[in-house]
């Protein structure tokens, strides 16, 4: 590991936070749109530990319940769900590949969406199923996507050097 | 940060895992007072900076959305401002159309120009009286200005105009103060003086200053007398036989015009129309026609 691996790390995430609050209600409509908050948790949760994962989705769905007050904790309870289950199976397969992260990405942003809509039942069965079938996978496709964009751009940094790596097929 | 690709859930994992799990539930069971507070706080806390940047990012675009809406309402205030001019002489115009209409009395038509995009269109035009209207062949075309042309042929609802600049056009004119009397022609279709008229068949004898203005005569019975043609400029050339010819500035430009009125009834004798018309500019000799 690189010892400017410390910086560059919180760099990125810091970047996403700041494009959530930016860029976000420019990229189309809200239920459509990449969620960056969301994507930096799922990319934290590819080299940290389940537990650190969780607490971060914890974290990460208070603020955002804070916003939202209607639903408080279920975003919470989402997050923290997302997160612990993404890094575990993270442990479990062992996903190097671009696609199975962009697989990841959205199957988190649409496993998110699915737990904050049960738990919060605000909504009814109509629009449940406008949520979960149509928007629901438009912004984990739009979250995969930019998912895939930050780790192919910043593949340097993300991907920590390794003794042996290329050996391993990870990339450099 | 450890790199551990090799990880499963470890106890402490588990621990924190059921922990965030059941703060979120208690968070989710919270009354919906303490949730709001807990909210409000953390709003005002952690997340006031974030709500700031997010604030200041709509009102950045707010103010680009103003931005192209302010250019876009100053390019079409240009645009307005562009056609101004063009407005007000057409505004003025008609007014000079409805003084005319009042001081003629009855007897005429209003009609409207029918431009056309011919070069020739200056020549003879259309205008949108005819017969039904009340329009004859060989009615005078008037503006408040002066004399504009005459009928040449009439429809049921339109009517071409001859105007004075077209070759066939010929009026019998006189000074305003009746002293010289002359036939009012087109000058020519070529060289730098096409638009302008000639008052041909001034007696040898007799001098026209330049200003002088030109009214129709009367004579021949086709133009009341009175209606300006236009102010003399100076001789046409070099004098040939026993006539002089002198250059007219028109009081009208037909292709100016959107708008003429139809003399549509003959005047009586000797009515004459002076007073009904503006002056011509330019008239500062008028009347004064020295004689050899």
């Amino acid at each position: 590991m690189r010892r400017t691996d410390r910086y560059r790390y919180p760099i990125i995430m810091t970047m996403l936070v700041v494009l959530h609050f930016t860029v976000r209600s420019h990229l189309g409509g809200d239920r459509v749109a990449p969620d960056f908050l969301l994507l930096a948790l799922l990319i934290y949760t590819i080299r940290a530990e389940p537990g650190k994962s969780a607490a971060a989705g914890f974290v990460i769905g208070l603020l955002r319940d804070a916003m939202t007050p209607a639903s408080f904790g279920a975003g919470a309870l989402a997050h923290t769900l997302v997160g612990f289950f993404s890094s575990w199976a993270k442990a479990v397969f062992f996903a190097e590949h671009v696609f199975v992260r962009g697989c990841l990405f959205f199957a988190g942003t649409w496993i998110r969406n699915l737990i904050v809509l049960l738990v919060s039942g605000k909504l009814q069965s109509s629009q449940v199923a406008w949520e979960l079938l149509v928007w629901s996978p438009l912004q984990g496709l739009t979250t995969a996507l930019v998912g895939v964009a930050v780790l192919w751009f910043f593949r340097g940094w993300l991907y920590p050097r390794r003794a042996g790596a290329a050996t391993l097929g990870v990339p450099a | 940060m450890a790199i551990r690709t090799d990880r499963y859930a470890s106890r402490a994992d588990t621990l924190l895992f059921v922990a965030c799990v059941g703060l979120s539930i208690a968070a989710l069971s919270l009354p919906p007072q303490w949730r709001d507070q807990l909210a409000q706080g953390l709003q005002q806390s952690v997340l006031a900076p974030f709500i700031f940047l997010q604030r200041q990012t709509e009102l950045l675009a707010a103010a680009r959305t103003n931005y192209d809406n302010v250019v876009a309402q100053r390019d079409s205030a240009a645009l307005a401002a562009a056609f101004l001019p063009e407005l007000r002489n057409e505004n003025a115009r008609l007014r000079g159309l409805l003084g005319l209409s009042a001081r003629l009395g009855s007897g005429y038509v209003s009609a409207e120009i029918l431009h056309q995009p011919e070069p020739t269109n200056p020549l003879s035009f259309v205008v949108s009286a005819g017969r039904h209207e009340g329009v004859r062949p060989l009615s005078a075309v008037v503006s408040p200005e002066g004399l504009v042309g005459l009928v040449a042929s009439v429809g049921e609802h339109s009517s071409v105009v001859l105007s004075w600049a077209h070759p066939e056009f010929r009026a019998s004119a006189i000074a305003q103060d009746g002293s010289v009397v002359g036939i009012a022609a087109p000058h020519g279709a070529e060289g730098p003086n096409v638009w302008l008229l000639e008052l041909q068949g001034v007696l040898y004898r007799q001098q026209v200053l330049p200003g002088t203005v030109i009214v129709t005569s009367g004579l021949g019975g086709v133009f009341p007398r009175g209606v300006p043609i236009g102010v003399v400029v100076g001789p046409a050339g070099e004098e040939k036989g026993w006539g002089r010819t002198y250059l007219v500035r028109p009081a009208v430009h037909p292709a100016e015009l959107s708008h003429v009125m139809i003399l549509t009834s003959p005047r009586p004798a000797g009515a004459d129309l002076r007073n009904a018309f503006t002056t011509p500019q330019d008239s500062a000799g008028t009347g004064q026609v020295p004689r050899e």
